[in-house]
C-alpha cells in the first residue's frame, strides 16, 4: 500500500530504489513495502538536501521501523535546527520513541544533541526515572545520565540521593553502584581524596553488605575504595572475618568475604591460611570458579612471580 | 539429571545458517539493516566455523557474495553499513554526509572477504587507512562515521576502537608509522583511551565512569591483542629494547581483569532465578555463589527455610548449568559466553572457566531446536546470539567447530589466509628491520602459541 506516493504532499520527489548490489546480496532482509517505500523517499529527499518539515514525518517513520539507521538521526537534527523547530517538542516525541525501543542506542546519541542545544536539563531527571521504572539497569540511560551531570553540574543537585534511593530500592543493582563511584571519584576536583571521603564510601559499602552479604556489587565498591585509597586489603580484615570465620569453614555467609580474605592471608604472608581459604571457594563456596581459585592457589606457590 | 554428554545439533545448526544465507531475513531484521554488513559477517563466519562453507555454496555464489561486500565499498575508503545509503548517480558533495563509510561494517567487510577467501585487492587500502586514521578523536577515542565538515560522529565507545585496531591490523598488520605515505592512527592514545575505560571493579566500560561491561571488556582486549599492547607479550618481548621504547599496554592490573572476567560465570540464568533476596537469611555463601538460584531451587524464603536448609549438603546440583553474564548482578545470556570466553582466550586464561557447565548451558539452555541459539532459556534463535553461541564453543575445542581466533573472532584457518597474503607480507617486510627489532609476533602466531593448551589443561 503506498503512502508517499499517493501523498500530494510528496508528488514532487521522484523516489530512489536500492542497489542490493548483484544476483546474491548478503543478509537480504524481507522489506516490507511500507519500509521500502519510505527509505526510497528517504534516499531521494537526502540526494537533493530536502529540508522541509515533512521530511520530519518522513524521517519519524523511519526511525519507528529502524532506530539503528545511523544517518537518519543526523539527517533529522540538521533539519529540525535549518527549521528552527521547537525543540521542546521533539524532546516530547523522543520520550515516546524512547520508550518504546528500549534498546537503542543512537536515540541517546540524538538527545543529547536536543538537550546540549538546548542548553536545559529540565525534566531530565523525571524522564530519566520514567526509563528506569521499565529497566532501571539500562546502560544508555545510565550513561547518558553520566553526560548530564557533567554538562550541567548537577553533581550536587540530587543525584547521590536518587542513586541510594535506588541502591535501597535493589541492593544489587551494580548500574547504581556504578553511578555512585561516579559521583564520588568522577568529579574534578580533589575533595574525594579527602580521608573522611574514603572512610564514607567504605563505610556505605560495609552497610549494603550487611544487609546482604552475598552480593557481589558492594564488594566490589569496597575494594574498588581501597584500591583508589592505596590502603591494602587487610583494612577490612577483621570486617571480612565477621562474614567468614577463619576457625568455622561452616559458618561462611559470603564467598566473597573468603576471596577478599585469602587476599588478605597473601598480603600478610600466611601462605597456609590462604590456601584454606581458597579451598574452601574451589570445593565448598564457589566451586563454578574451581579451576580460578587452583590457579590463584598456584600462583601463591610460585616464588614471587613477575607481574 | 541428566549424565549424558549434551551435543551440539550440526545438520540443524547448517540448516539454520543455509537458510540465513541463501533466503531472506524475516521482517524483524528490518531494525538491524544497518547493520547488514555485520550480520553478513556471522552468517557467513557461522558456515566456515561449521566447516561448510565450501561445501554449501558454489564458486559462483562465493563469487557473488564479494562482490556485494565490495559493492558496499565507499568511494572514498572503508565501507557502508549497507547499501541502503547510496545514492548512485546522484551522489555529490553535499548530499555526501548522507552517505558515510562506517567502522564497525568495515572492520566486518574486511574480516568477511578474509572468511571468503579474498586477496583484499580490490579494498582502497590508502583510501580506507587515511579515513581510519580521521576517525580518530584527539583522546584517542574513535567514531562510527565521518559527518557534516569531518566531524566525527557516534559514541565514544570501545566498539570502535577495536573496529579501528582491528581494520589497522589487516590492512597493515602490525607495522608502526607511516606505511606506503599514510599516516598511522595514534596508537598510544588509543591504549590511554582504553586505559580510561577500565572500571574500579576490574573490567572495562565504553567510556570513563561508565559501568564495566563484558562486550565492552572483549572490544578493548580485542584492540589490545590487535596493537600487540597487552601486559604480557608486548612488553616481555620487548624488554631488550632501551627503556623509553617500551610501548605503553593496555590493562593496568591484569589480575583483577582477570577476577572480574571469571566472575561473570553465573548460574543465574532466567529472572526468576533473579528474584531479589535481600535482606532474607537464605542469602548467605552456602546457598552457593548465585544465591537467587539457590532460592529457587530450594523453593523457600524464609527463616523455616533457612532452619530446613541448615542440615542439608550443599551438593551444587545447579554447577550442572552456568552460563555468562555481561554484567556484575545481570541474568545469564548466550553471547556473554564469547564476550567473556573470548577475552579470557585473547588473555590465555579462557581454561580458568568452568567449561562443561558452560557447555551445558549453551547446549541444553539456550540451543534451539531449529538450530541456531537464543539468548536466553526457551528464546528463539537470532543472528548474533547464534553466532557468539557458535563462537565461544569454538573457543574451547567444540568437536565439530573450526578452531577460532580469539582476537578476530573468525576461525584460524581465515587468520592464517590473511597473515600469508603476499601484498600483506610486502607491507610488513617494507618495515621488516624495525618490526624485527621490536619482536613483534602475528596474531596467529601469539594466538597458535596456546593451541591445544586448552586440552592439555582441562584433560582428566
Amino acid at each position: 500500500m503506498p503512502k508517499y506516493a499517493e501523498d500530494p504532499a510528496w508528488s514532487d520527489v521522484e523516489p530512489l530504489p536500492q542497489n542490493d548490489g548483484g544476483p546474491n546480496p548478503l543478509a537480504a532482509i524481507a522489506y516490507t513495502e511500507e519500509y521500502s517505500e519510505a527509505m526510497s523517499y528517504l534516499r531521494a529527499v537526502m540526494a537533493s538536501n530536502d529540508m522541509s518539515e515533512r521530511v520530519l514525518d518522513l524521517t519519524e517513520d523511519i526511525i519507528n521501523m529502524n532506530p539503528a539507521h545511523y544517518t537518519v538521526w543526523l539527517y533529522r537534527a540538521k533539519v529540525l535546527f535549518n527549521l528552527n523547530y521547537d525543540l521542546r517538542k521533539e524532546i516530547d516525541w523522543l520520550n515516546d520513541t524512547a520508550l518504546k525501543h528500549q534498546k537503542n542506542y543512537q536515540i541517546w546519541q540524538h538527545r543529547q544533541t536536543i538537550i546540549n542545544r538546548l542548553g536545559s536539563a529540565d525534566g531530565e531527571t523525571a524522564f530519566i526515572a520514567k526509563m528506569f521504572s521499565k529497566d532501571p539497569k539500562n546502560y544508555h540511560v545510565w550513561s547518558y545520565r553520566q553526560w548530564l551531570v557533567r554538562r550541567f553540574e548537577l553533581w550536587d543537585e540530587g543525584e547521590i540521593e536518587a542513586v541510594e534511593g535506588m541502591i535501597k530500592e535493589d541492593v544489587r543493582n551494580n548500574s547504581a553502584w556504578n553511578h555512585r563511584w561516579f559521583l564520588v571519584f568522577g568529579r574534578d576536583s580533589s575533595a574525594h581524596k579527602e580521608q573522611d571521603v574514603i572512610e564514607r564510601e567504605l563505610e556505605y559499602a560495609k552497610k549494603a553488605i550487611v544487609l546482604a552479604p552475598q552480593n557481589q556489587s558492594p564488594w566490589n565498591y569496597l575494594r574498588g575504595v581501597l584500591r583508589y585509597a592505596e590502603l591494602p586489603v587487610s583494612h577490612v580484615r577483621d570486617f571480612a572475618l565477621g562474614f567468614a570465620p577463619a576457625d568455622s569453614p561452616d559458618d561462611v555467609r559470603s564467598s566473597y568475604a573468603l576471596d577478599l580474605l585469602a587476599d588478605v592471608y597473601e598480603e600478610q604472608h600466611q601462605k597456609e591460611e590462604a590456601i584454606k581459604a581458597l579451598d574452601l571457594l574451589a570445593t565448598k563456596y564457589d566451586p563454578i570458579r574451581a579451576r580460578y581459585w587452583e590457579y590463584k592457589k598456584n600462583l601463591l606457590e610460585q616464588p614471587t612471580a613477575a607481574a | 539429571m541428566s549424565s549424558e554428554s549434551p551435543s551440539l545439533n550440526k545438520p540443524k545448526h547448517l540448516k539454520y545458517w543455509t537458510r540465513c544465507l541463501k533466503t531472506y531475513l524475516p521482517h524483524a531484521y528490518i531494525a538491524n539493516d544497518s547493520m547488514r554488513m555485520t550480520l553478513a559477517f556471522f552468517i557467513v563466519s557461522a558456515l566456515d566455523l561449521l566447516d561448510c562453507l565450501k561445501s554449501h555454496t558454489t564458486e559462483a555464489e562465493r563469487k557473488d557474495y564479494v562482490d556485494w561486500i565490495y559493492h558496499c565499498q565507499h568511494p572514498h575508503g572503508g565501507f557502508r553499513g549497507f547499501p541502503a545509503t547510496d545514492f548512485g548517480e546522484l551522489r555529490n558533495e553535499t548530499n555526501a554526509p548522507w552517505d558515510p563509510a562506517n567502522l564497525p561494517a568495515t572492520y566486518f567487510a574486511l574480516a568477511t572477504l578474509i572468511i571468503l577467501g579474498d586477496d583484499l585487492q580490490r579494498v582502497r587500502r590508502r583510501a580506507c587507512l587515511k579515513w581510519l586514521a580521521e576517525m580518530q578523536r584527539p583522546d584517542g577515542s574513535f567514531g562510527e562515521t565521518l559527518g557534516e565538515n569531518g566531524v566525527i560522529e557516534g559514541g565514544m565507545d570501545t566498539r570502535f576502537g577495536y573496529c579501528a585496531g582491528g581494520v589497522r591490523y589487516i590492512l597493515r598488520g602490525l607495522v608502526d608509522g607511516p606505511v606506503e605515505g599514510v599516516k598511522d592512527i595514534e596508537v598510544d592514545k588509543l591504549v590511554w583511551c582504553i586505559r580510561g575505560s577500565e572500571t574500579y571493579d576490574g573490567g572495562i566500560s565504553e567510556a570513563p565512569f561508565h559501568e564495566a561491561h563484558a562486550g565492552f571488556t572483549y572490544c578493548a582486549i580485542g584492540c589490545l591483542s590487535f596493537l600487540d599492547r597487552l601486559p604480557h607479550g608486548a612488553k616481555a618481548k620487548r624488554q631488550d629494547a632501551p627503556e623509553n621504547n617500551i610501548p605503553i599496554t593496555g590493562l593496568s592490573n591484569l589480575d583483577i581483569t582477570i577476577r572480574w572476567l571469571v566472575s561473570r560465570q553465573t548460574m543465574t540464568l532466567d529472572e526468576e532465578d533473579a528474584v531479589d533476596t535481600r535482606m532474607d537469611e537464605t542469602d548467605t555463601a552456602a546457598t552457593c555463589h548465585d544465591a537467587h538460584s539457590f532460592v529457587k531451587m530450594g523453593s523457600f524464603i524464609s527463616t523455616a527455610g533457612e532452619l530446613s536448609y541448615k542440615d542439608r549438603p550443599s551438593t551444587p546440583t545447579q554447577l550442572q548449568w552456568a552460563g555468562f553474564n555481561g554484567r556484575c548482578n545481570k541474568i545469564a545470556d548466550t553471547c556473554y559466553a564469547f564476550w567473556a570466553g573470548g577475552s579470557l582466550g585473547i588473555l590465555n586464561k579462557v581454561h580458568l572457566i568452568d567449561h562443561t557447565a558452560n557447555r551445558r548451558y549453551l547446549l541444553e539452555k539456550t540451543q534451539h531446536m531449529v538450530g541456531g541459539f537464543g539468548k536466553q532459556p526457551a528464546d528463539p534463535p537470532d543472528v548474533y546470539h547464534s553466532y557468539l553461541g557458535l563462537a565461544a564453543l569454538a573457543l574451547v575445542d567444540e568437536p565439530g567447530v573450526k578452531p577460532i581466533s580469539p582476537t578476530l573472532c573468525v576461525s584460524k584457518d581465515a587468520l592464517r589466509h590473511l597473515e600469508g597474503l603476499p601484498w600483506r607480507r610486502k607491507v610488513e617486510a617494507g618495515d621488516a628491520a624495525s618490526a624485527q627489532a621490536r619482536g613483534t609476533d602475528t596474531l596467529a602466531v601469539r594466538e597458535g602459541a596456546v593451541e591445544g593448551k586448552y586440552a592439555a589443561m582441562s584433560g582428566g
